[in-house]
């Protein structure tokens, strides 16, 4: 079982993503902004972060950016989940450090697959 | 549901009624949240949360008494407009922001209806120029401003820079650099160009607080300054002095981080032919999204 917080303001799409990951048998937190975001990831050191780039406080980017400067969390993948235009949310990600995309609204199928598949790069 | 007082109605064709409610009968936390419900799907989500919210009221001097939120004769909230106005010695000029419609209520003149509540209140409180902003690519609120008499005048980009481990730049390192105290700040941001959107005029910027300055003068002797903001988060509204060469304006970006090499930075509304744009990207900055800026003179 691994841990992952979601950072997500948008409580439906948040609900949604815990009660896949929930059922794919991982432990989910959700935060419902940047700065509980950040308070809780760094407080449960998650095995992966799911942010959106859009929260009503602090930008996502921002808090991905504070989140890699914690030497404890610099290899934590971290996954953009974002509406944004798949070009802009791509570099975006990639520039402030993300390890991918997920792009909303959710494939209900394929996004427990999804994610695990950034759980499995994880080293051992 | 709600029950307020009414300022303005106006009955569709098909039969809708439709009120506009002044925002200031909102508190900051209602405001963003119907906000927020009018953006949920946009193409650049922009939540606010109730300080963001009040801050960016503070900062870009929105009158909510000329701001409306569109209610239905069932007292839904269907849309939200804000208006900003700004005293240019004799002249008044309006901005219309923050619009959106709620995405059950889209294609149903909703928006229409908030942009001619706008313009009625902008036009009421003498404002001889309407601006706005539109993301490029929101076509459908491109057409209705177009439709409305809104015309082009320029782009305007959204540029960020990750936080970075500073990399020394032994040219850019053998200058001379000063701090600008804060009293100095008002100073300086009168000697700055004409060309800032309302997000990075100097009223915004003097609203928003917390500005920082350096001035720089390097090793040939040419001179230059840059002012920012710097909040606990992020670094953004960047001025940079007038008619300075390429690798001046450098220089500035460069000291700038060389100070706070972790801090994210967003600047927004940067004209696309910016003189500055080139000596940005040298310095690590990219491109995020475009907006186009529009204006409507009134008679």
């Amino acid at each position: 079982m691994s841990l992952i917080v979601v950072i997500e303001d948008n409580a439906q799409n948040a609900r949604m993503a815990a009660k896949l990951l929930g059922n794919a048998g991982h432990k989910v937190m959700i935060a419902e902004d940047g700065e509980n975001g950040l308070t809780t990831v760094f407080e449960n050191n998650p095995d992966l972060v799911l942010i959106d780039l859009g929260l009503p406080d602090i930008d996502g980017q921002t808090v991905i950016a504070l989140i890699r400067q914690q030497p404890a969390l610099q290899t934590v993948p971290i996954i953009a989940f974002t509406a944004w235009p798949e070009d802009t949310a791509h570099s975006m990600a990639k520039a402030y450090g993300c390890d991918g995309v997920i792009t909303k609204p959710i494939n209900t199928r394929a996004f427990a697959g999804q994610v695990g598949s950034y759980l499995e790069k994880i080293p051992k | 549901m709600v029950a307020k007082t009414l300022s303005s109605s106006k009955t569709s064709q098909q039969g809708e009624v439709r009120i506009a409610v002044p925002a200031s009968q909102y508190d900051f936390e209602r405001l963003a949240a119907v906000y927020n419900q009018a953006r949920v799907d946009y193409i650049v989500p922009m939540p606010m949360n109730a300080k963001r919210m009040a801050e960016y009221i503070h900062n870009y001097d929105i009158d909510l008494d000329a701001s409306v939120i569109s209610i239905n004769q069932a007292g839904e909230e269907t849309g939200v407009g804000m208006l900003g106005l700004r005293d240019d010695g004799t002249q008044r000029r309006a901005w219309i922001t923050r619009l959106g419609v709620l995405p059950e209520r889209r294609g149903t003149k909703v928006g229409q209806f908030l942009m001619e509540m706008l313009l009625e209140h902008a036009s009421g409180r003498r404002s001889h120029l309407i601006q706005l902003e539109v993301i490029l690519g929101n076509a459908p609120a491109y057409q209705l401003f177009h439709k409305l008499g809104f015309v082009d005048t320029r782009e305007l980009l959204i540029v960020r820079r990750p936080p970075s481990a500073h990399e020394a730049n032994a040219n850019f390192d053998a200058a001379n650099v000063s701090q600008i105290s804060d009293d100095e700040i008002p100073f300086y941001l009168k000697l700055r160009g004409p060309s800032a959107s309302w997000l990075e005029e100097t009223p915004s910027l003097l609203n928003a607080g917390s500005m920082r300055g350096l001035r720089v003068e390097t090793s040939d002797s040419q001179r230059g300054w840059i002012l920012f903001q710097r909040t606990p988060f992020q670094l953004t509204h960047f001025v940079i002095s007038p008619d300075i060469s390429s690798e001046l304006a450098e220089a500035l970006i460069y000291h700038v981080h060389k100070e706070y090499p972790m801090q994210d930075t967003k600047i927004e509304n940067l004209p696309i032919d910016s003189v500055n744009w080139p000596a940005f990207q040298k310095m690590g900055y990219m491109e995020v999204f475009r907006r186009v800026e529009m204006f409507l003179t009134l008679e």
